[in-house]
């Protein structure tokens, strides 16, 4: 439903201040609880076996040795969780197919990448764990393995699932291939498009994959009851999908399972999926005692979801002056080890920003062998973003443009159409274009071997299930609880929306995240969706709980409610000439709450839509040390609309993040495998993200053009920062240098190759 | 193999801990201790969340076995603050935004205390560089050095 | 009153509806039009509420039976999206 703006004109008391968040005094002096914090009286610690092979079958697994280890409580196999129908279920994007996920906890017939996790054993302390791993026998079958998605998808390659017959293809192949599925989109005609061209480039492109890199490994506790009840402390992005997933490969009934959601130490994405969740389940039943699971940074890398790596070609045509008249891409996305790759995101954010009459994106989801992707900030958009907008810097130099006026020229607006058939409903990509120009140094003149590179970016934002409940203490005090896991700080904002709307200062809201018994069903914190979605479900609750005091103020009063205004945080009589009545606080109605009904509360839920899309744009300016070529990022500057920032500070921290993440994606971050599959850089010095002294002072320009479906004007503000800075870099680089780099990351040794080549 | 008895004073109390000796501080204090305001993150020395002072000298406690902190000092997070007076670093890193989830932070408090000690007016170079071991995800690092510099501008009396 | 005009994507209306990719509904919200569609084509209803969202006028929403539409409007299925 569309919720309109609450008075746009009323100047805001709270909203867009910069508060303490009700989780930092425990986060700054470590009594924040994150998923590796609990303990459980009698806890055993859960170990897990991984495969160091990329690619074998499994013949057998012998755990009996092991069991026979004084200590060890219980181990679990593939065969401890109930298979499932093989069937993709759900979105299309997104489709779960159990009988791949149960695989990818557990292998079971294969093992399909180096770290895929294969048995798991509970003991008393981890080193006995750790020892009764060593002690479990496993015959493996090595077969020939593929990682790179061109090689995949070459005849001949080896094929991790004999029976993989590629979909969205007719007639069906007759052949199984490593193809999971074809997509296209396309619009208009792209002949006659590319023939109005006065300029066409084509290029193709490879992007490493690369890992969200949280600094908090995976973990949780479980407590398996003997009466079927279990209890599980788990750090992810969502707790109620964490219940949904476990329960359903445990073959538990959802209502079985309570997931508290532990602090999380970062996410992005990678953490909307389960991997220790059910082994610790399944470990905790067989054993019948609480068990702790926890990844190291390795098995992070080895065998947790990154995001893709890809080949890409994107071919584009403009006008002389500047009209992009057609564009023709093809996108090939590495899913990992099992189907499910952000292919079709890249498909539809790859011209998004942009109004182009004749458009075409194909895209193939791929697997090889290694983990199985998994979402990444704004996942697949960033990767052909890397593609189009290096293109599309290309041109703007073959016509002599600006870079930025070429894009403000072409940039969408309400009404725009989309390569995906409906138009866009917002505006904020001129404006935030318009802003970026504006900023000072836009101009400044550069010195030898610096450059400046610009690119934009779009990214959905998301709405959907959230509910939201609100209390009000007996002495006018306010609790608010939400299932929207707090990565970055939203327990501030819903707090900030409560006490906003109901017109009290934000001191005196207490914010709280309820688990999956005490609350209903949230949807992920991830896709930009929660100051958005579970903020309107915080504000009808709000809502809600102001016509209930209204209500209660009336009948102290005897008048009617609709002569009762809630206003300042009071109930006030709307109209003298009814009576003259002091105005009535929270307390104030709090004191009276039980004889005039009980308890005051609220619980709100919501299916939210009408969200608006996320538009950046930014600019970096580089230096390149041609003899070693290293890249150093003189100046970083992000221009984006974020609608209304509810949290200032929060806001601008969320854009600052994302920058540096991409940073990381275009100079330095990847996976390096050796001949035989094997991870190479399975730590942080080797998959090495940005440090501290890396960076320069980061630019954040927040443009506001607000959406009028929410009541305070917001538009998702996550992701969308992390899609424009790879191809901004790159074409900083090739301004710098005069080369242009076509493949991430732009390390040295591969910047200083393509200069040498020259 | 028995395990070592050992004796130590943490955030300025004696305490005493059974180990083996292959056994690294950061686990000692986690699973040992029920400290867990010092965190794991790599387990290799590499991103700095389990930062820690032993005599003053910082450093990563995934890397220190529990048995060499024999008769020394060591300082964690948890007594970074006085009873309930935040220290000026504590307070701002939370008035900066300096978190966002927050993993980092402990690493990043005790580390940016321990350069704060040596250097009472760091440039924000300075302060980048001596940071460098410390990793973070979220923030981009932007209001961390922030806060640093807030807090060494305050501790100055500036 | 102007009928809401459906459209669904190349890769949705192969699978489902033989190709036929643009319909004109009434109905005045979205029960209405997947009750239509699922006339039409029978079991293409459910489909439609566990595959897609969509965008009213191009503004995106989640399948949600009460959501209300403008007579004459533009009304997409769209595949669904999840973010990280």
């Amino acid at each position: 439903m569309l919720t309109k703006t609450m008075n746009p004109e009323k100047a805001l008391k709270v909203v867009g201040t910069s508060p303490v968040r009700p989780d930092g005094v425990p986060k700054v002096t470590g009594l924040a609880v994150y998923g590796a914090d609990t303990s459980l009286p009698g806890m055993l610690w859960g170990k897990i076996l991984r495969s160091p092979h990329a690619h074998a079958r499994i013949k057998s697994i012998n755990t009996a040795k092991a069991l026979t280890l004084p200590g060890v409580k219980a181990i679990v196999t593939g065969a401890d969780l109930p298979d499932h129908k093989f069937e993709y279920v759900g979105p299309e994007r997104v489709a779960v197919n159990y009988w791949h996920l149960t695989r990818n906890i557990l292998a079971r017939e294969k093992v399909l990448y180096e770290g895929h996790a294969l048995a798991a054993v509970a003991a008393t302390t981890p080193a006995i764990a750790q020892q009764a791993l060593d002690l479990i026998e496993v015959d493996y079958e090595i077969l020939p393995h593929v990682i790179d998605v061109d090689e995949a998808m070459q005849p001949g390659a080896p094929l991790l699932f004999e029976d993989m017959i590629t979909r969205g293809v007719e007639p069906a192949p007759a052949k199984p291939s490593n193809v999971s599925k074809r997509l296209e989109f396309s619009v208009g005609n792209l002949d006659a498009g590319f023939a109005q061209a006065d300029e066409i480039v084509e290029m193709s492109f490879k992007t490493a994959a690369v890992h969200q890199g949280y600094i908090e490994p995976h973990s949780c506790v479980a407590r398996y009851g003997a009466d079927g009840q279990c209890e599980l402390w788990s750090a992810s992005q969502g707790h109620f999908v964490v219940r949904a997933y476990t329960s359903k490969l445990l073959g538990m009934d959802v209502g079985s399972l309570l997931v508290h959601p532990a602090e999380i130490g970062g996410g992005f994405g990678g953490k909307t999926v389960v991997y220790v969740e059910p082994i610790a389940v399944a470990l905790s039943k067989k054993s019948g005692h609480p068990v702790k699971v926890m990844m190291s940074r390795e098995d992070v890398l080895k065998a947790t979801g990154p995001t893709s790596g890809s080949s890409m070609t994107v071919k584009i045509g403009v006008t002389k002056d500047g009209k992009i008249v057609a564009a023709d891409s093809t996108f090939k996305f590495q899913a990992g080890a099992f189907p499910g790759s952000p292919v079709m995101n890249a498909c539809m954010c790859a011209y998004a920003c942009y109004d182009i009459p004749n458009s075409r994106a194909v895209g193939f989801d791929v697997v090889s062998n290694r983990p199985k992707a998994a979402a990444y900030r704004a996942p697949g958009s960033p990767i052909s973003a890397f593609g189009v907008e290096s293109v599309l810097d290309v041109l703007a130099k073959k016509i002599g443009m600006d870079p930025l006026e070429l894009r403000l020229k072409n940039a969408v607006k309400a009404g725009s159409p989309t390569a995906w058939g409906p138009k866009h409903a917002h505006d904020g990509m001129r404006e935030t274009i318009e802003a970026l120009m504006k900023h000072p140094a836009y101009k400044t003149p550069l010195g030898k071997n610096q450059g400046r590179g610009v690119a934009c970016g779009y990214w959905f934002n998301g709405g959907g299930e959230s509910a939201a409940t609100v209390h009000i203490n007996e002495d006018g005090s306010v609790v608010i609880a939400t299932g929207s896991m707090d990565v970055g700080g939203s327990r501030a904002s819903m707090a900030l929306m409560a006490a906003e709307t109901l017109g009290i200062p934000y001191e005196k809201v207490r914010s709280t995240v309820a688990d999956t018994a005490s609350i209903g069903y949230n949807h992920v914190t991830g896709g930009s969706r929660v100051t958005y979605a579970t903020g309107i479900a915080v504000v009808d609750a709000c809502n809600k709980v102001i016509d209930d005091m209204r209500a209660r103020a009336a009948m102290t009063w005897d008048v009617n409610i609709d002569d009762v205004i809630w206003e300042d945080g009071h109930a006030k009589i709307a109209d003298k000439s009814v009576g003259d009545h002091t105005p009535l606080s929270l307390a104030a109605i709090a004191a009276k709450r039980a004889v005039t009904g009980g308890p005051i509360g609220a619980e709100a839920a919501v299916n939210a839509g009408g969200m608006a899309p996320g538009f950046g744009a930014h600019f970096y300016d580089v230096e390149v040390d041609v003899e070693t070529g290293h890249t150093k990022i003189l100046r970083a500057v992000a221009a984006q609309d974020v609608g209304r920032a509810i949290h200032h500070d929060y806001c601008e921290g969320q854009i600052q993040g994302g920058v540096v993440q991409g940073i990381g994606w275009a100079l330095n971050e990847e996976y390096i495998y050796d001949k035989d599959g094997r991870l190479s850089n399975a730590g942080f010095l080797d998959y090495r993200i940005p440090v501290a002294s890396d960076l320069p002072h980061l630019d954040v320009i927040m443009v506001e053009v607000p959406n009028p479906n929410h009541p305070y004007g917001a538009k998702g503000v996550g992701e969308v920062n992390i899609v424009p800075p790879m191809a901004a870099i790159a074409n900083a680089i090739e301004r710098a240098t005069g080369t242009r780099m076509t493949s991430l990351p732009m390390s040295p040794p591969k910047v200083l190759a393509a200069i040498d080549s020259k | 193999m028995s395990k070592h008895h050992i004796s130590t004073v943490i955030n300025g109390n004696p305490v005493e801990f059974l180990c083996e000796p292959q056994q690294p501080l950061l686990d000692i204090l986690r699973d040992e201790l029920n400290m867990t305001g010092t965190k794991e993150g790599c387990g290799t020395g590499d991103c700095g969340a389990c930062s820690v002072t032993i005599d003053g000298r910082l450093v990563c406690s995934c890397l220190v076995l529990g048995v060499e902190v024999q008769g020394k000092k060591v300082e964690t997070i948890e007594g970074m603050a006085d009873g309930d007076t935040l220290h000026v670093l504590q307070r701002k890193f939370l008035e900066h935004a300096a978190l966002q989830c927050g993993i980092c932070t402990p690493g990043f408090l005790i580390a940016a205390r321990a350069l704060l000690e040596r250097n009472p007016d760091p440039t924000e170079e300075q302060v980048r560089f001596w940071l460098a071991g410390n990793l973070c995800r979220c923030t981009g690092y932007q209001k961390i050095i922030e806060a640093v510099l807030a807090a060494a501008k305050e501790i100055r009396g500036a | 009153m102007a009928p809401a005009h459906v459209v669904l994507t190349s890769g949705f209306s192969r699978r489902y509806t033989n190709g036929i990719k643009e319909f004109d509904i009434d109905a005045s919200n979205v029960r209405g039009v997947l009750k239509a569609m699922d006339q039409m084509y029978p079991g293409l209803g459910e489909i439609l509420e566990e595959e897609t969202a969509i965008a009213i006028d191009g503004e995106l929403h989640e399948v949600v039976y009460t959501q209300v539409i403008r007579p004459g409007c533009e009304i997409f299925f769209i595949p669904r999206i999840e973010g990280g």
